[in-house]
């Protein structure tokens, strides 16, 4: 008899068989990498070093990861409702948790080339075209280093995968294309506006939490927290104190798990 | 007597203020093929997705009674879809994958042996269907619900299609199959359940539904399902 991890891994191979077969995802590739590239040359950020290169590219990579996420995953389980499958697959010994995560975890490998693919070959370009300070570990504040880009690169996987789980729980939601597709739509605006602006009606409001908890609350502000707490701050003297660490941690998470538990919950009720 | 694999008990199923389903009660034996036939909305593929779980009833219950199975109940969709990219065989395995069967095995039973390598877009209609049973065969359940599998296929495929539905009710599974194609149906079928605006209005074997009018099968179809009234007394009488 087969096991959960077998059922999981079946779901999880036919994904990524699937994305490398499409052109989708070497096109997604080819154009993060021209956007990112070229954002960071006409920035001059190469020539000056890792921190100037996140610098030149954060503001782009924060909207450009969620729009590649929803990309990737607005259509990973709406399209199996439409084409029958979700139903066929009910008749299975796969639970919708074990399914959901497969599709989950298959896009997430794809999401993830598309993503730091970009980011790999432009920190190459920083290693080889800046001066020799930027080739140290940093030790203390005002280094730059490699190992700084690295971070960057990390916390931008963990923005991705947490926007990915949101488009999976969008698809799960929709019953047919063209709503996967208003409702991908929405749910990027969601990510990258709607929380922010959320968070700056909530502030005028007084909601009586402190500041750096309360814009670790929209995916898209975590992330840029983040990436100036533990990579940018190398350029101040002071704690920058834009947000808390911990809560911008707690919030990607928190938006990942409940994006995959919501779309578990929205394969179930299809189910009789 | 021959056991009963699945049972339907009183099922009743509404969408709003329309009744698709009232109050239909249906045994599935084993070895043998159950035909559902009836107009178009009369409550065939209702009554079907209900019997697979796929759709809860509104009233009434659904029980499997077979043997303990990995996968007790296949299904075949009405239009069966196959994710494109990917050819018959790897179609095929990765649903056999989920209940460890034999993907070589599955596709040689419904006489796709042939072309494992073809791309799913790149195949016709009977044999899309085709690999769609072999789908409802992995994990060999007990019990198979087909809906349609022979809609809008040349004869010759038709024929294939219920010659492997006839083969499986012989191999001891219990089928419950839709179908518009009545010639086939008498052909293959142990017993017809015929339906009307989601009642039983008749449950027989062909021969039994033959007698009724003296004539073809169609006949009696037609007379079943003709009028209103008639309609609502025989629903009564057949409960």
């Amino acid at each position: 008899m087969t096991g959960g991890f077998d059922a999981f891994w079946a779901v999880f191979a036919r994904e990524v068989r699937g994305a490398v077969r499409s052109r989708t995802a070497l096109l997604l590739t080819f154009v993060t990498t021209l956007v990112v590239l070229g954002l960071a040359r006409a920035g001059s950020g190469p020539s000056a070093g890792y921190v100037p290169t996140v610098v030149d590219v954060l503001l782009v990579v924060e909207v450009l990861v969620p729009a590649v996420a929803f990309a990737v995953g607005y259509r990973a389980i709406a399209d199996e409702a439409v084409r029958g499958t979700l139903d066929v697959l009910a008749t299975y010994p796969l639970s919708p948790w074990t399914y959901v995560l497969g599709v989950y975890a298959g896009r997430a490998v794809v999401l993830l080339v598309v993503v730091l693919s970009p980011l790999a070959i432009l920190g190459s370009l920083v290693a080889v075209s800046a001066g020799p300070a930027t080739t140290v570990f940093a030790a203390h504040r005002g280094v730059d280093s490699p190992l700084l880009f690295v971070r960057f690169g990390a916390l931008t996987a963990a923005f991705a995968l947490s926007t990915l789980a949101m488009a999976v729980a969008v698809s799960a939601l929709a019953d047919s294309r063209r709503r996967a597709i208003l409702l991908a739509l929405a749910g990027l605006l969601v990510v990258v506006v709607g929380a922010d602006l959320s968070v700056v009606r909530a502030l005028t409001g007084g909601v009586g939490i402190e500041l750096d908890t309360l814009v670790a609350l929209s995916p898209a502000s975590a992330y840029r927290g983040l990436v100036f707490e533990t990579v940018l701050s190398v350029a101040y003297a002071e704690r920058s104190g834009f947000v808390s660490v911990s809560a911008a941690v707690v919030s990607l998470v928190a938006w990942g798990l409940c994006s995959v538990v919501v779309a578990s919950l929205a394969v179930r009720a299809r189910r009789a | 007597m021959t056991e009963t694999y699945l049972r339907g008990t009183d099922l009743r199923r509404t969408f709003g203020d329309v009744t698709a389903l009232a109050g239909v009660s249906i045994e599935i034996p084993a070895g043998s093929v159950v035909a559902l036939v009836g107009p178009n909305g009369s409550g065939k593929t209702t009554l079907l997705r209900i019997l697979s779980r796929l759709l809860s009833p509104t009233d009434g219950s659904v029980t499997y009674e077979g043997p303990p199975a990995v996968r007790p109940l296949g299904y075949l969709p009405q239009a069966p879809a196959f994710r494109p990219g990917f050819t018959a065989a790897e179609t095929a395995a990765f649903y056999a994958r989920l209940v460890d069967d034999d993907p070589t095995e599955l596709l040689e039973r419904v006489g796709l042996g042939g072309v494992p390598d073809r791309p799913v877009e790149g195949l016709s209609g009977g044999m899309t269907r085709l690999l769609g049973i072999a789908q409802s065969l992995a994990g060999d359940p007990p019990v198979l619900a087909l809906d349609e599998p022979a809609s809008g296929l040349d004869p010759t495929m038709s024929r294939r299609v219920f010659d492997i539905v006839e083969a499986l009710s012989d191999d001891g599974h219990a089928v419950v199959v839709t179908s518009h194609d009545l010639p086939l149906v008498e052909r293959a079928a142990d017993r017809i359940v015929v339906l009307d605006r989601g009642a039983v209005v008749a449950a027989d074997t062909p021969e039994g539904l033959r007698e009724r009018t003296g004539g073809p099968l169609y006949e009696t179809f037609t007379a079943l399902v003709d009028t209103d009234d008639e309609v609502a007394t025989r629903t009564e009488a057949t409960r």
